[in-house]
């Protein structure tokens, strides 16, 4: 199978040609998928362990490059895709499995890999008339994979309230793809769903789960960041849905228990670019975590300067310290790998 | 139960006066040779007591109405004698005023039998029966001797020594209870007035302040001792200041004429200079050019009595390996010529470093000054902030980021706050309203625009000059 507009290959063809399970990282346009993925790149190559994430064709592998670069070396934001570029890559490791036979315990690596799509349309929504063929491509690549990471970005929903919208009606249209044809009753559709709230380095985002009582601390993590456990990711989900600009988060939430099987929803509270750290304490400080800065758009002499360079007019302050972005991923890759 | 005597009367009488207020009423009626008269006494607005009385009922006329002469009376349906009535209803006692009732014509049995009858109709009212006693002139001399039922007070002008700024306040004469005669000593400065001089105001103080006199004097200006007799209840006579004439303005029109400052000719000042060198170079330029007016200008006024301290602060520097530019004393209790030789070397070094674009280190600013103001004991100090954006918080609040240091703006602002003898003077790039709350207190004392400075204006305010035509209309009494 090969993708004609591009001619590059997806990743249900990549490879040894076999249909790989696929993940497609799915949100509202500026939602931060892409900083999303690079940050998933970060926190890999930060992380001991075999996990990687490998470009199915040099655009892909170039993309991810650029991308992971301006995050961590640069401090900027990836700008917004202005053009439907179906990228695609692998995640790919090895997990252990502990087999016990009769008196002897063994352990098996069972080697994964995983098709990531990033759907990354500019903007519109679904029932829009323009940009038809976007969308069908988008609705392609979703009734292909089996999991799905969608963003929600609270900040985002805060100011424009848009996740309803954005969400609805592509599950919609999945949902008549989907189960008119399948065999089943539930009126659910068979994807995995990991819902990503994301931010959580923001002030709002992290005073709002403080307010909630929903901080817990790892204490294996060295910079001892605040989290929010997956198991609690739903209430503060419900939460920040209450300050939708239009009001129709709620809606967002009972379209999502409609849509999905509720033992394949999981809620992850994540943020890409982490809390900030001062280099010189090297831990979290309640007091000073923000890390973001607004960009300089003048010069010493006070003339102006080009802002475009920085996506919102901020750039990063400190360390790209990514939270909580792995775990999705892994989660559904184990979901969708497991017969 | 009947008592006798002019003493016991006269008692009776003050205490009752005592007890009146707006509300309470007093009714004191006399049974005399002649007839009855009624004596309605209450307090006005001032707390002074007013007596009124009517003409006298004679008893004749009461005769004719109602026939005093038993034998050709008629007698009313329900019973009561209508003689006993016409002498009720002239004497007003159905009231719910208090009521004394005084016979001073015992020998007669028409006036016992009246008061026999007032006596029947209110039975709560104390009956004195007295030969001769004046009432009229008893009345007139409790009046006239009735202590105050609250206090007088002289409207003055408290300037306070360290900040110059003036407010309307009232310097005590006499307290409640003081008797007519009472003297009370008074010691205040008078400055130049207006054209009618310095106006010397007593007010009486109940539920709120009322106007008992108002005269004027136009006096050189020096220390005056001078003293107020309370004559009687709501009349003061002041003695000891020359040409003392009525005045006859409105309290409105007294009270717009104070002015907020007084300039301190005789304090030394010390004005420290706080300018935000950070943003554009046009904005940096006109801040220093501003500054360098107010200095020349103000030294011009106060030659060695102003000292000048110059500090510049900017942006702060969130870029990982950028050294950031500290708050720098460039200069500290200087004379006004060094200060402006050094804002002409600013001039030329330009803006500082850009840093974070949207606050600036005005926290770190308050705590130098916190540091260098808090060991100086005396003397006058007034912070002058120039420049445009916010400080920043001491800890993560959504809006900028925290301060590196951790300085608390609000807790250093306070400090200065409540340190004597120091004004604020701020001036803005932007509106106030629009600049936040920060620039409202660092301007407190005055505030302005950068592009609608008035120099001489905002240099009054401050404290720093004297407008050239400034009044002082109340005597003015120093406070710390």
């Amino acid at each position: 199978m090969t993708n004609m507009r591009n001619g590059r290959r997806t990743a249900l063809d990549a490879g040894s040609g076999r249909s790989q399970p696929n993940i497609a990282m799915w949100g509202a346009p500026g939602s931060g998928k892409t900083t999303l993925l690079a940050a998933l790149n970060i926190a890999l190559l930060r992380q001991p362990g075999s996990w990687s994430i490998v470009g199915a064709d040099p655009a892909s592998t170039g993309f991810l490059t650029d991308k992971t670069t301006a995050l961590s070396r640069d401090k900027v934001f990836p700008p917004a895709t202005q053009v439907l570029d179906n990228y695609n890559w692998f995640l790919v490791g090895q997990s252990e499995q502990r087999r016990a036979r009769w008196f002897r315990r063994s352990r098996t690596a069972r080697a994964h890999k995983i098709g990531i799509n990033l759907l990354d349309p500019p903007g519109g929504v679904f029932g829009n008339r323009q940009g038809v063929t976007s969308q069908q491509e988008l609705l392609r690549n979703l009734v292909q994979s089996r999991g799905i990471v969608f963003l929600f970005d609270p900040i985002r929903e805060n100011e424009d309230g848009d996740a309803f919208e954005y969400l609805h009606g592509a599950l919609a249209q999945l949902a008549e793809q989907v189960i008119a044809g399948a065999d089943t009753t539930d009126g659910r559709l068979p994807h995995h769903l990991a819902v990503c709230i994301t931010k959580f380095d923001d002030y709002k985002v992290l005073e709002t789960a403080k307010r909630l009582r929903l901080l817990t601390a790892d204490p294996e993590d060295p910079f001892g960041f605040p989290r929010v456990s997956n198991e609690d990711g739903k209430e503060l989900f419900q939460e920040l849905c209450r300050v939708s600009a239009s009001g129709n988060a709620d809606m967002a939430l009972n379209a999502i228990d409609r849509f999905f099987h509720k033992d394949r929803i999981r809620y992850f509270v994540t943020s890409s670019i982490g809390f900030y750290v001062n280099p010189r304490t090297k831990v979290f400080d309640i007091d000073d975590y923000e890390n973001l800065v607004p960009a300089v758009f003048r010069t010493a002499s006070g003339q102006p300067t080009s802002g475009a360079k920085f996506a919102n007019g901020v750039r990063i302050r400190g360390e790209v310290r990514p939270i909580n972005v792995m775990e999705p991923m892994l989660w559904l890759g184990q979901q969708i790998s497991t017969p | 139960m009947t008592e006798s005597g002019e003493d016991l009367l006269r008692k009776a009488l003050a205490g009752a006066v005592a007890g009146l207020d707006e509300s309470r009423r007093l009714a004191v009626v006399e049974v005399a040779a002649d007839g009855i008269i009624t004596f309605e006494l209450r307090r006005d607005d001032l707390g002074r007591p007013r007596c009124r009385f009517g003409p006298v009922v004679a008893w004749t006329s009461l005769a004719d109405e109602h026939a005093w002469d038993h034998s050709g009376r008629d007698l009313d349906p329900t019973g009561q004698d209508p003689t006993e009535e016409a002498v009720i209803r002239a004497a007003g006692v159905h009231s719910h005023a208090a009521l004394i009732l005084v016979c001073s014509f015992p020998g007669s049995p028409l006036a016992g039998q009246a008061l026999a009858w007032l006596h029947a109709a209110r039975p709560e009212a104390a009956a004195f029966v007295q030969a001769d006693v004046r009432v009229d002139a008893l009345l007139r001399e409790v009046v006239l001797n009735d202590p105050l039922d609250r206090p007088y007070e002289l409207v003055v002008l408290k300037r306070s020594a360290m900040t110059g700024r003036l407010e309307l306040a009232a310097h005590q004469l006499f307290g409640i209870g003081t008797r007519p005669g009472a003297t009370a000593e008074v010691t205040a400065r008078c400055e130049s007035g207006d054209d009618r001089g310095t106006t010397f105001a007593v007010v009486a103080w109940g539920r709120k302040p009322l106007l008992l006199s108002l005269q004027s004097a136009r006096l050189v200006p020096g220390r005056y001792d001078f003293t107020v007799e309370l004559e009687r209840p709501g009349r003061v006579r002041l003695t000891g200041l020359p040409g003392l004439v009525e005045d006859d303005r409105t309290w409105a029109d007294l009270v717009a004429t104070v002015p907020r400052q007084l300039g301190n000719r005789d304090v030394s000042q010390h004005l420290v200079c706080a300018v935000e060198i950070s943003g554009a170079q046009e904005n940096v330029t006109q801040r220093l050019d501003r500054l360098r007016q107010m200095i020349a200008t103000m030294s011009a006024g106060l030659a060695d009595l102003l000292e000048v301290s110059l500090i510049t602060y900017g942006a702060h520097s969130y870029e990982r390996g950028v050294q950031e530019e500290p708050v720098e004393v460039v200069d500290w209790l200087v004379s006004p010529g060094q200060a402006l030789t050094s804002l002409n070397r600013l001039e030329e070094r330009g803006p500082g470093a850009e840093g974070h674009p949207h606050g600036a280190q005005l926290e770190d600013m308050l705590a130098v000054v916190v540091g260098r103001v808090a060991g100086r004991e005396a003397g006058r100090t007034v912070l002058l902030t120039v420049g445009d954006r916010p400080p920043h918080p001491p800890r993560v609040n959504g809006t900028l980021l925290p301060c590196p240091h951790r300085h608390d703006w609000d807790l250093l602002l306070r400090r200065l706050e409540q340190h004597p003898g120091m004004a604020f003077g701020a001036i803005c790039d932007r509106d106030a309203q629009e600049a936040g709350p920060v620039w409202s207190r660092l301007g407190a004392t005055a505030l302005t625009r950068l592009d609608a400075l008035d120099i001489r204006e905002f240099g009054a305010e401050l404290g720093l000059t004297a407008p050239q035509d400034q009044s002082v209309p109340f005597p003015l009494i120093e406070v710390p």
